[in-house]
């Protein structure tokens, strides 16, 4: 993926990320996770003409494109946007594996479209509280690896903080962020100026990246990154 | 060629058990071209082409696999969709009229494609 899929993305990107990437963004509700994945892969397939497929558990398609509308994030023909809201109605009477059907929706757009590259689920947390696995951990180890076979780069939204005392991540989610080639989060910090967002990859594999948090800003043209925010 | 779902010939009753895993197999890999071959008699649901498509092939397409294929035929205008009057959750399909046309082509040239294999076979 190029590093200059946002505005600003090559202030904290230095090389692009590698096909097959999994990476969290993470961070509490309102710090701009899904319209930070949604903008980097709208820009990325208009400039490459490459496929992608956004993933919603958490609103339908036309709600989600209202909210990105809202941000000032254009679609494009090339980033489709997969819903299960038919799907759970037509099929409420039945137990649908939600893992393994998202793992089918990714081959079904893979098989019809070669250059499908980018891949976001939103949410994590959306897939777990709807999903019934004894073994969570053996499942997400294989749902990374399905990804990482399809040669996507794949974004998963997660909502997640970290303790402000230890930094780590709470015990539940630490598997994620284990198994994940990258994890970036965004926050929100309060200063002399007033509230800020802030955007920092705190993880990329093979990628040379900054450490510091940048400011994450957004205005009429989506979203940018901006300087070090300290 | 008539493409009326009627006209397919009834694989639950001709097939055995020894073709089954192949029937199984195209039926999967081709299955955009029977869920359009289901969509020229009525306009229909997701849950409805999966049971249709079970109850004719004995074939059961996942749902993972269906939705998909509905959404993207959607996106290239070769479904309309539209929510039952009264239930907004239940969306319907039916072929456009560029729709319509690809899917008798398609299921044309898949039928000539399976007799040119059979020939191929039993030579």
């Amino acid at each position: 993926m190029q590093k200059n899929a946002i505005n600003g993305l090559d202030e904290i990107l230095f090389v692009e990320i590698p096909e097959g990437s999994v990476i969290l963004v993470t961070g509490a509700e309102g710090t701009l996770k899904s319209g930070l994945a949604f903008s980097m892969m709208a820009n990325h397939v208009a400039a490459n003409d490459e496929h992608a497929l956004y993933v919603t558990l958490e609103q339908n398609s036309e709600s989600h494109l209202r909210n990105m509308n809202s941000l000032g994030i254009k679609k494009g023909s090339n980033l489709h946007i997969f819903d299960y809201r038919d799907m759970r109605y037509e099929w409420m009477n039945s137990e649908l594996d939600l893992i393994k059907m998202t793992e089918e929706v990714i081959d079904s757009y893979k098989d019809k479209y070669e250059d499908l590259t980018l891949f976001a689920l939103d949410s994590l947390n959306a897939l777990y509280s709807i999903s019934e696995h004894d073994n969570m951990r053996n499942i997400i180890y294989d749902f990374f690896s399905h990804l990482r076979d399809k040669g996507l780069i794949s974004f998963l939204i997660m909502e997640s903080d970290r303790s402000s005392i230890s930094g780590q991540f709470s015990q539940f989610h630490q598997t994620e962020h284990y198994l994940a080639d990258g994890t970036i989060e965004l926050g929100m910090i309060e200063g002399k100026g007033g509230v800020k967002r802030y955007i920092q990859i705190l993880k990329m594999r093979a990628t040379k990246h900054a450490m510091e948090k940048h400011q994450l800003t957004i205005d009429e043209n989506g979203i940018s990154i901006r300087g070090p925010i300290y | 060629m008539n493409t009326s779902v009627e006209n397919v010939p009834d694989l639950c009753e001709s097939q055995e058990d020894c073709c089954k895993k192949f029937v199984d197999r195209i039926i999967k890999t081709n299955r955009e071209i029977f869920i359009m071959l289901s969509l020229l008699e009525k306009q229909m649901c997701g849950y409805d082409i999966i049971k249709e498509i079970f109850s004719r092939c004995d074939v059961f397409l996942s749902q993972g696999t269906v939705y998909p294929i509905l959404y993207t035929l959607e996106e290239e205008g070769m479904l309309h969709a539209e929510y039952s009057k009264g239930d907004m959750r239940s969306k319907k399909y039916s072929l456009t009229p560029r729709g319509r046309e690809a899917a008798e082509k398609d299921v044309e040239d898949f039928a000539k494609a399976l007799e040119q294999v059979s020939f191929l076979v039993k030579r």
